[in-house]
């Protein structure tokens, strides 16, 4: 059944909705702000409770605020998500079909890619085999700025990779499309694209580089967790989210 | 027509406080009996001169362009420009013969009694008049324009400042207006705006392909070597070197048994661990050597010895099949505390 | 009422087969042929539905408007009706009833009818701007940016202004309309189309002028969306001046703040 919303809740998903994705502390910082706008009381740890009886109202329209990980720094995200696919939600207008085409290719290559990424020359020319409506060079770098600005895709070096408010809305139909193609990170076992993968041919595990910093930390040699095997790749430091100061 | 002229006439007079129109309506009454005066022929000749006309049309209209490009700056209030030009357009009315330049001459005046109604309103209407002009230079600072240095354009752009504004200019504006809004925040969404379907199958092959890591490929291609290339020899040379080292192990101590998980599994390698469990399996399916479960009910390798063969073999065959994960490889080095392997490398020829 | 249905699908099928190019009067059409179901036929309507049915398309009629929004675009009834609603139209009133519910009470968010002629819809927000500012800082568009302003000088110059005046202005603000700006793109497409779409703006054409002139006005939307008392704060606080010395458009902007705009700020 659903729970009781106040303002509060109101402001909280307004504010989901016109950023799509908040970090954690940002979440915490937000909650406390929207009850205190609304004189409500605040329980800073119960931002979860908080954000349940937002969801329980949101489920008849098959919207989330769904929690993940960026495979980046390892840090805790809010996202605002859909979770159906009807006549009316393809009825979006933020992308032109032709567009759509073209990020489900990028999606297609990092999928198939080993370290999660698609270089902006694949990406460039997979928009030639669109069957919906070509897009020229330079339309489709457009359409990329306009993907890392509207935060689904992230790029670094002309290496684009799923950003995570992508990952987070779109990791069930991952799962369900590319069944085959992908692995799941051996320590926090959501879905791994930017990870580190255990050279032992007949392991081959993933692991997120976040989770990689945290498994390994303090250990003296770093073997994979699955075969024992030597883990031969640098081992990134764990990164903790800066502190913000609170109001 | 004459009629129409003074109402607006009128309108722009009391505007402006000058006398300007009257004077010129003056002059252009002057001008017509200085025409009346002149020979017919004269008259004729001026007014078909097709180059005469068109050039009275042209100035028409661009006296009609000013007045609508420059409405703003002609509304303010300091602004002598609606004087100047009904003066001009009286100048060009003496010329006036055809109904074409009369219909523009009207038409201008239309323009400029509609400006000149403006500018009245804006004297009588209560309270401040709001001026674009100062806004859009307030705006400008808002906005934080880089003033250059000399003034210069400034006259010259009508009041507007020269210099270049930040990048985030217009987001500063979109940034103070969102309190006067009371816009909804829009939902955007990836998942469900484009039809679900699966890649295409031809992507699956590419990465069975592409799948293995560097090391995989680094390893893979020799072992198909000596899978496909040797014709089960390699396997066989592989499955004698291993009966060897059962063999040894065994007349190393009789009796004491030789436990299958630790003769089989590499500590420092899950691969080599399943290619041990492989080969041993031929020792094993040829008879070669004898599986069993010890007091612990844990299994047991030992070699056949040469006599018990043949017996051995018509005695009980049982069949099973060994699986081993990553998981249950680490749990078994575990559990045997295994920390060398039995079976060593082959030594690289 | 399936017989109805059908009836209408017969007949509009076999006007099409008549004259096909006729698309603009059918679309027309669409609207007019909706009429509003009564009371007895929302309540016969409701009771060969399951709850379950109800609730599955009152969700897609708030998705629905949440899509359109996406681009400010108001919901055109007919649209609605046509894409969404279908074959639920007997308890249309019944299900505009929850939508208008859900985004009150979920979103915060009022279900508003700007133009009771044409029967269309928009959300606006119900939430005041808090005091404090958010910690979180949500994107700005530069449009809205460019669109303030326009309605700034509709505003203060009266409500009606020749589309000079804003060409002039915003070049003045170095967007030129006839250049493609960097961040805008094509100003006129923007300001004189989508402006217009958004029902920001009315951009129409002025009576026997030649060469052809337009003039702005502010848009239905923009009418429920903005609030003239805060346009008016800030122009204070531009040209240092007191908001009250604009006396005309401070008493157009306080009377019109009793009836639809909710309490100004008084910061």
């Amino acid at each position: 059944m659903s729970r009781q919303m106040g303002d509060s809740h109101r402001r909280f998903l307004q504010t989901m909705m016109a950023n799509g994705i908040v970090d954690e502390q940002g979440a915490r910082t937000l909650y406390q702000y929207c009850c205190e706008t609304h004189n409500t009381q605040h329980a800073p740890d119960k931002l979860d409770d908080f954000i349940d009886a937002i969801n329980s109202n949101l489920q008849p329209m098959f919207m989330q605020i769904r929690k993940g990980m960026s495979e980046d720094n390892g840090h805790q995200f809010y996202a605002l998500v859909n979770m159906t696919e009807t006549v009316v939600t393809r009825m979006s207008s933020d992308y032109a079909d032709n567009e759509l085409e073209l990020f489900r290719k990028t999606m297609d290559l990092i999928v198939v890619s080993e370290n999660g990424t698609a270089s902006s020359t694949d990406v460039l020319n997979s928009a030639d085999t669109l069957t919906t409506k070509k897009l020229k060079k330079s339309e489709t770098e457009h359409l990329l700025n306009r993907l890392v600005h509207d935060k689904w895709l992230c790029e670094n070096r002309g290496e684009y990779t799923l950003s995570t408010r992508c990952i987070i809305e779109m990791e069930p139909y991952i799962r369900a499309m590319y069944q085959e193609q992908i692995k799941v990170c051996h320590i926090c076992h959501n879905i791994a694209f930017q990870c580190q993968i255990c050279e032992n041919s007949t392991c081959g595990i993933k692991i997120h580089n976040p989770c990689v910093a945290r498994y390994f930390k303090g250990r003296a040699e770093p073997r994979c967790p699955a075969c024992e095997d030597f883990w031969p790749h640098e081992i990134p430091e764990v990164r903790r989210p800066q502190s913000q100061s609170r109001r | 027509m004459q009629r129409a002229k003074a109402g607006g006439d009128e309108e722009a007079t009391r505007q402006n406080g000058s006398a300007g129109r009257r004077k010129g309506q003056q002059q252009q009454s002057d001008g017509d009996d200085g025409d009346c005066d002149l020979g017919a022929a004269d008259m004729q000749d001026e007014d078909n001169d097709p180059g005469l006309r068109r050039e009275i049309r042209s100035k028409y209209r661009d006296l009609i362009n000013s007045v609508q490009q420059n409405r703003e700056d002609m509304l303010r209030p300091s602004n002598n420009k609606l004087t100047e030009v009904l003066e001009e357009a009286n100048k060009l009315f003496k010329d006036v013969r055809q109904a074409r330049e009369a219909a523009l001459d009207a038409q201008l005046l239309v323009v400029a009694t509609d400006l000149g109604k403006e500018k009245a309103s804006q004297l009588f209407s209560e309270g401040t008049a709001f001026d674009p002009t100062a806004f859009a230079e307030h705006l400008l600072s808002f906005m934080g324009l880089n003033r250059l240095e000399d003034g210069e354009d400034e006259q010259q752009n009508g009041g507007a400042a020269g210099g270049y504004l930040p990048q985030d200019a217009w987001h500063r504006v979109a940034r103070r207006a969102e309190c006067c809004f009371r816009s909804a925040p829009a939902f955007h969404y990836m998942m469900g705006s484009f039809h679900a379907e699966p890649p295409p199958p031809k992507q699956k092959i590419e990465r069975q392909r592409k799948a293995p890591s560097k090391e995989a490929k680094r390893i893979m291609p020799t072992q198909l070597k000596r899978m496909e290339g040797s014709h089960q020899e390699a396997t066989e040379k592989e499955v004698e070197r291993i009966l060897g080292y059962l063999k040894s192990y065994y007349q190393d101590d009789p009796t004491s048994p030789i436990s299958y998980y630790e003769f089989v599994i590499d500590p420092k390698s899950f691969s080599r661990t399943v290619e041990n469990i492989f080969h041993t399996s031929f020792l094993v399916r040829d008879g070669l050597a004898r599986m069993y479960l010890d007091s612990a009910k844990l299994p047991c390798i030992a070699p056949v010895e040469e006599g018990e063969v043949e017996a051995g073999g018509s005695i009980s065959r049982k069949q099973c099949i060994v699986s081993i994960s990553p998981k249950t490889w680490k749990e078994l080095i575990d559990a045997f505390d295994i920390t060398d392997t039995m079976i060593p490398l082959p030594n690289t020829d | 009422m399936s017989q109805r249905k059908r009836l209408s699908n017969t007949q509009s099928s076999s006007q099409s087969k008549r004259q096909s190019g006729a698309s603009a009067a059918q679309e027309e059409n669409d609207d007019t042929t909706f009429t509003q179901p009564s009371t007895s036929q929302v309540q016969r309507g409701m009771q060969k539905l399951t709850p379950a049915q109800v609730d599955q398309k009152t969700a897609e009629v708030v998705q629905y408007f949440l899509v359109k929004d996406q681009k400010k675009i108001p919901v055109r009834r007919a649209d609605l009706v046509k894409h969404v609603v279908k074959e639920y139209r007997t308890i249309y009133p019944e299900i505009m009833k929850r939508a208008s519910r859900t985004f009150d009470q979920v979103f915060g968010l009022k279900m508003i009818e700007i133009d009771a002629k044409n029967h269309m819809y928009i959300l606006i927000n119900k939430l005041e701007p808090g005091d404090g500012a958010s910690p979180i800082k949500s994107p700005t568009n530069p449009k809205m940016g460019l669109l303030f302003v326009i309605l700034s000088v509709i505003f203060m110059k009266g409500g009606v202004v020749r589309e000079n005046l804003i060409w002039n202005t915003l070049k003045k603000l170095r967007v030129d309309p006839g250049e493609k700006h960097e961040e805008f793109g094509d100003i006129k497409k923007v300001v004189a189309d989508e402006f217009v779409r958004q029902r920001y703006l009315e951009y129409v054409r002025i009576p026997h002028t030649e060469p052809v002139e337009h003039e702005f006005r502010w848009g239905q939307r923009a009418d429920v969306e903005i609030s003239k008392t805060k346009i008016l704060e800030f122009m204070g606080q531009l040209h240092e001046q007191d908001p009250q010395s604009w006396s005309q458009q401070y008493r157009e902007a306080h009377s019109v703040s009793g009836s639809t705009q909710p309490g100004s700020s008084s910061r």
